[in-house]
């Protein structure tokens, strides 16, 4: 059984479809990044797998349960967690309280698991007393992703977290990305960054126009002279 | 020279009036960040709480609950019940009025939902005027003698340190309150962000709730504050004072409750001090024309972030 | 007869009356209804309107009068253009500072100017006479027409006393005539404006004002167009209050009160509708009227029956914004590729 599928979805915002007929699977403990131009739905089908947008047609499968049209604050007591793109840390609240924050529907002692967090991201251990809004942007995005680890996630959705991050910075949050799985942390991230994303990605999916056109593995993809040329850069 | 020895004088009553503000500025600066609109009403949920606790007073001195002035103040136990129940029930009222009309509003626009707090405002005020009438109630009869501090020589009265007293012990929950509990600090969290709160799993409905039960408590003890303050209440009271807090919050920035605080205090000490130079009259007139100022030199207010 | 007679001059001074809110819900319909600003101090403005008209055409401080300004005895029109003019101005100061920002701010920066407004009637005797008020403000062309009914009626002995009643009250006619013509006119003026290059570019302020200024507006510019031309419209409305009431104080313009019923008519007629507008105040005013015939039937106070008229009027504002927000009158519907050639 995959841990998410989604099948023959269609989505977009009102009366604008965005997505005609997506579909795709993540098996457990992968890496999935999905790739694709500007405007493809790349975004659009992460808010519609976490239930910001509701399908028009089609179904999102989590863990052998259709989470279809249920609304983010029930998917997220599920085991999925989401980082948005931009505007994802409460910037008026410090390092510390973002985190608790992300544990906020538990009700139980979580400072074990606010350790975990602090290993994956130390410098966040040393800011935790400051307040985010003051922070970079590489920092804030390494708010956002501890915050959705909070609730230790099965799945990890990632809207495009190296967008506006020097290469350096993007380098380190690929690479912090690649630590988060190895908690056998699934994680779905969307890029722009196509070929850093597919580096370390299980399997890539190709999204164009709200349709998927390829779907292999990330070496193959990065290999694929066609895929090169139309949306890697050449 | 007549003039500047007046003032120490009137700091005093900028202080105790500024501490009134303060408390009414704090709900409308935290309805205006999580609900996103300035609450018209607020001035009547003042008047309201201080209508209570005169319903309670007289209802508890009818069941004997001694009312024998505590100490050097006017009042006594029955009087301080009556207060915290009224907290309470404004608290439980204004929870009702959102279930019944701000909540199914929320989808809509801020404007519409200030269309619908004005509309509040006039429909509580005109219900306490229903049953009270619009004259003058007395909150406390006696008069009470002034102390004189002695090297400034500034007089003070006991019921007037009570009012200050109150409202930094109320000032000093709302910041722990903001600061140390998981409660204050998803509402922290929500006023930044609600989009973000929501995906995060913050319960923003509960959010919402607490901030209308908070408010409500503040405008509840703003309201009997003033009632002791001036000894009587209308059902005017809150509203006379709106423009004023409105002013306050502007001032130390919308959406901020450390400035509403910041602006309350600095509104009514210049409402005061004005008061040595121009008619008393034009006391809210002060506080619009500092906010009028604020708005041209800094939008976002004192303490206030970029929207 | 008598209480035919007595039916009919209702109905004119319900008329009106009823004519003058609708003016002033026309101002306010620019404002709110095309652009989408929000202003609640709409009794000042209108305070304005009257207490200008007052001064610039009514008579000079009499002996007992605390005032010593004004009363210049200009005619009626005149009065009625400096209304419109100051509160024009007045407009201009609150919207310079607050048009800018977000439509909270105008809100609290509307009130104020209300607020101020009345307190500098009250306390600033020498031109308004503080709390007594400007009194004997003449009626616009009485004195021709009374003269053109007195001979009529001298002529026409033989009429039955209710026809020599009603006759004898034309003025009143009169009056009914000049506040709906000048209704009629600033309606027509009012539907050409906003079919007009400047009405289309308010109307996508008030649906997107982003869209508006990336499209290349100055929409602070149209904004405070739109502020201060709905401002001189209800600066109109208060001249005629004040030659119809021929004597006005600061009580007649409870800061809220004024407001809030305009409003009601807006959001009830339909805003962004300028028949809606219209037909909101006759409508509203027909209700907050009939409240007062209903209140008459129980047992409560004067106070009682006032504040019960209130709460009335609020719960009717709170059902249409839950249940009919667009109002009677739905905006009219423009063929929207118009705006999104604009866009």
């Amino acid at each position: 059984m995959s841990l998410l599928t989604g099948e023959g979805i269609h989505s977009g915002y009102g009366d604008m479809e965005v997505l005609h007929d997506v579909s795709f699977r993540i098996e457990e403990k992968e890496i999935i990044s999905i790739i694709g131009p500007n405007g493809a739905g790349k975004s659009t089908l992460l808010k519609t797998i976490f239930g910001l947008l509701k399908p028009t047609k089609g179904s999102v499968t989590f863990k052998g349960n259709s989470i279809t049209g249920l609304t983010p604050d029930r998917i997220v007591r599920l085991g999925m967690a989401y980082v948005p793109q931009v505007e994802n840390v409460f910037p008026s609240l410090t390092v510390h309280e973002n985190l608790e924050m992300g544990a906020f529907i538990l009700t139980d002692d979580f400072s074990a698991r606010l350790e975990d967090v602090y290993e994956l991201f130390p410098l966040l251990k040393k800011r935790r007393r400051q307040r985010v809004g003051k922070m970079s942007g590489g920092e804030r995005q390494m708010v956002a992703m501890g915050r959705a680890l909070m609730l230790d996630p099965e799945l990890l959705l990632l809207d495009e977290p190296s967008a506006a991050l020097a290469p350096k910075l993007a380098e380190m949050i690929f690479e912090r990305i690649t630590a988060i799985n190895e908690t056998s942390v699934s994680i779905l991230i969307v890029e722009q960054n196509a070929k850093e994303s597919l580096k370390l990605a299980d399997r890539g999916y190709v999204l164009a126009s709200g349709q998927n056109r390829f779907e292999d593995t990330g070496e193959n993809l990065l290999a694929n002279e066609e895929i090169g040329q139309l949306y890697l850069g050449g | 020279m007549q003039i500047l020895s007046r003032i120490p004088q009137l700091l005093i009553y900028g202080v105790i009036s500024g501490s009134i503000l303060s408390l009414g500025g704090i709900g409308v600066s935290l309805t205006y960040s999580i609900l996103g609109f300035a609450n018209f009403a607020h001035g009547d949920f003042m008047a309201l709480g201080a209508y209570i606790a005169l319903g309670l007073f007289t209802l508890t001195a009818g069941l004997g609950i001694p009312s024998t002035p505590l100490g050097p103040l006017s009042f006594g136990f029955g009087f301080i019940l009556s207060f915290i129940l009224a907290m309470g029930l404004t608290a439980l009222t204004v929870v009702l009025i959102d279930r019944f009309l701000f909540k199914r509003l929320r989808h809509t626009s801020s404007i519409i939902l200030m269309m619908s707090s004005i509309g509040v405002a006039l429909g509580l005020r005109n219900v306490l005027q229903f049953f009270w009438g619009p004259q003058p109630h007395y909150y406390i009869e006696k008069i009470q003698l002034a102390i004189v501090i002695p090297g400034v020589g500034v007089r003070i009265k006991p019921d007037q340190v009570f009012i200050i007293i109150a409202a930094i012990v109320s000032v000093g929950l709302v910041h722990y309150f903001l600061q140390h509990t998981k409660m204050g600090k998803a509402m922290r969290a929500t006023a930044d962000n609600m989009a973000l709160a929501r995906v995060t799993g913050i319960n923003t409905e509960r959010v919402i709730l607490w901030t209308w039960v908070i408010g409500a408590a503040l405008a509840a003890t703003a309201g009997i504050l003033a009632g002791i303050e001036n000894k009587f209440i209308t059902p005017e009271l809150g509203w006379q004072m709106l423009l004023s807090i409105f002013a306050s919050v502007v001032l130390g920035g919308l959406g901020n409750p450390y400035g509403a605080i910041l602006g309350g205090m600095i509104i009514g000490l210049s409402e005061e001090v004005s008061t040595a130079f121009i008619s008393t009259g034009y006391k809210p007139a002060v506080a619009f024309i500092i906010m009028i100022i604020m708005l041209l030199i800094k939008p976002t207010g004192l303490l206030g972030k970029r929207r | 007869m008598d209480t035919i007679v007595g039916i009919i001059n209702y109905i004119v001074f319900f008329a009106i009356t009823a004519g003058t809110y609708g003016i002033l819900s026309l101002g306010l319909n620019i404002q709110w209804g095309y652009t989408g600003l929000f202003n609640i101090g709409i009794a000042g403005f209108y305070a304005v309107g009257a207490y200008t008209a007052a001064l610039v055409s009514g008579p000079p401080p009499g002996a007992w009068d605390g005032r010593i300004f004004g009363g210049f005895e200009l005619p009626f029109l005149v009065g009625l253009l400096a209304a419109a003019v100051v509160c024009g101005v007045v407009a201009l100061l609150v919207g310079i500072p607050t048009l800018r920002l977000r439509a909270d701010y105008l809100a609290i920066a509307t009130i104020g100017i209300a607020e101020t407004i009345r307190l500098v009637l009250k306390n600033e005797s020498w031109l308004t006479n503080g709390v007594w008020g400007l009194q004997q403000i003449p009626s616009p062309f009485y004195d021709p027409i009374h003269r053109g009914v007195a001979r009529f009626l001298g002529g026409h002995p033989d009429l039955s006393p209710w026809v020599h009643d009603l006759i004898f009250k034309s003025y009143n006619w009169f009056y009914l005539l000049l506040v709906l013509g000048i209704l009629f006119i600033l309606y027509l003026i009012m539907q050409r404006l906003v079919r007009s290059p400047w009405g289309r570019a308010v109307k996508a302020i008030r649906e997107d004002e982003d869209a508006a200024a990336m499209s290349g507006k100055n929409t602070f510019s149209f904004k405070i167009q739109a502020l201060v031309l709905g401002a001189m419209i209800m600066g109109i409305g208060g001249s005629l209050y004040a030659h119809y009431a021929r004597f006005i104080s600061p009580a007649s313009f409870k800061p809220l009160y004024g407001t809030f019923l305009v409003w009601v008519m807006l959001v009830l007629g339909g805003s962004g509708n300028n028949k809606g507008a219209i037909l909101g105040s006759f409508v509203v005013w027909g209700i907050w009227a009939g409240t007062d015939f209903l209140t008459g039937y129980f047992p409560f106070s004067a106070t009682q029956a006032a504040s019960l008229r209130i709460i009335i009027i609020a719960i009717l504002l709170e059902v249409i914004l839950l249940c009919r927000p667009q109002g009677l009158l739905q905006r009219e519907k423009r063929p929207p590729t118009i705006l999104k050639k604009k866009a």
